[in-house]
């Protein structure tokens, strides 16, 4: 216990001598007014493209191409938008990065846990070797999986699937959804295994009436984690598909730009609205979860 | 060590049922495509005729007889370089100025982290935009206002901008997530520590280099691991703005074995320069734990 009361905020005493109380008062509100406003500006250089590109998505064409880039649309139009669905296929396109992402979430989920529950609670003589393998899919590039998995997709007739962009996605992100899995699973105490082992469960029986209820929270996290990539991913469908009723969001962008070059931008920028807006959705209503989710990923992963 | 076992009785059987539906796609996925890189490396391959082995012919072509992978290489590390300094550095600035927020936290949080969400086609078109000289885009219009009239410039056919324009945008959408990280571990900073520092008169500066970021050392290592993993195996970006161009002055490995694999149908080659993409990070990994670990012996 100390004698004085340490002060609420913390002064910056550069002096070794306590500082005097005006002093401390006065020198931390100037601090603290100087982080709030370089705070609000990088959030400003964060935030300000993703307004600007809503904004020039409800000006008319002619506005934005002859206008300051920065100015206001002086009249909001939506005929961007309908230009934009009439260009793309921008339907089918997310239902697809909806199948794709679903997919490759239901294996992870799955197959992480699984994997999770075989290395910590049923333990086996090569644990720590199985973990190590899972360690180099943190760290490889994915990169260098496109050449071996595009000549393997043509011998098995797999190129140009919803499988083929699936499994590599699934299988890169498996790592991380083990290890968050197997983190949690430390955490579930000894006796509640013993006890159910005790009443006659198998690893089985086990593994669906406790384990599985108890990963819930586990799982909106690992879902809602990976869904942000996978949602996203460009490479893989570029590499995999070509075919129009397969193409994912990130694909169906690029048909806006068209012959030569040249790109409808105001139609382009509705059309980057409307494929953001889903996962933005999901992420702004489910925040707290996802940014718990992102923390606890790589403290401990 | 004893592996840890938490169930008493559980048959061998059980252990494989659980660990191979996982390890089955994991190996077809990641592990098989690693060694199958491995092996392509030695052959020369187009993908239709005959595969010729070659021996370590491709990874002499690519030590000794190839400018174009060099020039990759080092731009790779300038790419590298510059999302480090603006995630990790601005990572690091916005946490702690965040720590010493009263209100707002929570916001701030969400907004800085929304770029993360977005995919990496919308940014490439948000950010030709933003670089374009005619129409006048967003950064030449700010260049232009605040009196530097003279820095306007097409900044991706600028082939000594390039580089430094396709990085950017990769750096900024990861900023957020960086963090958050660096922020929650901070908060874990035990409060009692930074007082008694306080009460011994210690300034903001030696506070920050002698308490919290010893205390924050080892997740700082696993955000250094994760930025700079994800900065070598950066390709969306560039591909998308200027497909390494003009010239080769944007190009990256990850870009040059991409064109090498599906442009020229070089199979073999591509996969040489995959080899050493992974070689890379590896030994990035490496030389990051053995620094930084290092200091904190030290």
């Amino acid at each position: 216990m100390t004698i004085q009361a340490a002060p609420p905020t913390r002064p910056p005493a550069v002096v070794p001598s306590r500082p005097a109380p005006r002093r401390r008062k006065r020198r931390p509100d100037l601090f603290h007014t100087l982080s709030r406003v370089l705070v609000m500006l990088i959030v400003i250089v964060q935030v300000y493209p993703l307004a600007w590109l809503f904004l020039t998505s409800l000006r008319s064409e002619h506005d934005f191409a002859t206008g300051d880039p920065f100015a206001l649309p002086g009249s909001l139009t939506w005929e961007n938008y309908a230009r934009a669905f009439e260009t793309g296929n921008l339907g089918q396109n997310i239902l697809n990065s909806f199948v794709v992402t679903m997919g490759a979430n239901v294996l992870i989920v799955l197959l992480g846990m699984m994997a999770a529950y075989a290395i910590q609670v049923l333990g086996f003589r090569f644990s720590r070797l199985v973990r190590g393998l899972f360690l180099i899919g943190i760290i490889v590039p994915v990169q260098i999986a496109l050449v071996p998995l595009f000549i393997d997709y043509s011998k098995v007739d797999l190129l140009d699937t919803y499988q083929s962009m699936i499994i590599p996605l699934a299988g890169f992100s498996l790592p991380m959804s083990v290890y968050l899995f197997s983190s949690f699973y430390e955490y579930i105490p000894k006796e509640t295994y013993e006890a159910a082992s005790l009443d006659g469960a198998g690893p089985y029986r086990i593994f669906g009436l406790i384990t599985l209820p108890l990963s819930l929270n586990t799982v909106v996290t690992v879902v809602l984690v990976n869904s942000i990539f996978i949602w996203n991913d460009f490479i893989f469908a570029n590499t995999f598909v070509l075919s129009e009723e397969l193409k994912t969001i990130p694909l169906g962008l690029q048909n806006y730009i068209g012959a030569m070059g040249k790109v409808d931008w105001t139609a382009t920028f509705a059309a980057v609205c409307v494929t953001i807006t889903p996962l933005l959705l999901v992420f702004l209503v489910l925040n707290k979860a996802m940014i718990q989710g992102l923390e606890s990923g790589a403290t401990k992963g | 060590m004893q592996p840890t076992r938490m169930l008493p009785n559980r048959s061998r059987t059980s252990v494989l049922v659980f660990l191979l539906p996982p390890l089955l796609l994991y190996g077809a996925a990641v592990l098989f495509p690693i060694l199958q890189s491995l092996f392509l490396s030695f052959f020369s391959w187009n993908g239709i005729s005959d595969m010729e082995f070659v021996g370590l012919a491709n990874y002499l072509r690519m030590f000794t007889g190839d400018d174009i992978f060099w020039r990759a290489f080092a731009n790779a590390l300038v790419y590298l370089a510059i999302c480090l300094v603006l995630q990790l550095g601005g990572a690091l600035v916005v946490a702690s100025l965040l720590t010493s927020l009263r209100r707002g936290r929570e916001l701030v949080k969400t907004l800085y982290l929304l770029p993360a969400v977005i995919s990496t086609v919308a940014i490439a078109f948000l950010f030709v935009r933003i670089y374009s000289l005619e129409p006048v885009g967003l950064l030449n219009q700010l260049f232009a206002w605040v009196g530097l009239g003279g820095l306007e410039r097409p900044w991706l056919s600028d082939v000594n901008t390039v580089l430094a324009a396709v990085s950017a945008p990769e750096g900024w959408r990861f900023t957020g997530l960086y963090m958050l990280i660096i922020y929650a571990a901070l908060l874990a900073v035990p409060k009692e520590l930074e007082e008694a520092a306080v009460l011994d008169g210690a300034s903001r500066w030696t506070l920050f280099t002698k308490i919290r970021f010893p205390y924050i050392r080892p997740v700082w290592i696993t955000t250094t691991i994760m930025a700079t993993t994800y900065g070598l195996r950066g390709f969306d970006i560039p591909y998308l703005m200027t497909n390494g161009g003009p010239g080769q002055s944007s190009e990256l490995l990850t870009t040059y074995m991409y064109k090498t694999a599906f442009t020229s149908t070089d199979f073999g080659y591509a996969s040489t320069i995959s080899v050493f993409i992974v070689v890379e990070c590896l030994v990035a990994v490496g030389l990051i734990l053995f620094l930084l670990k290092r200091k904190a012996d030290a």
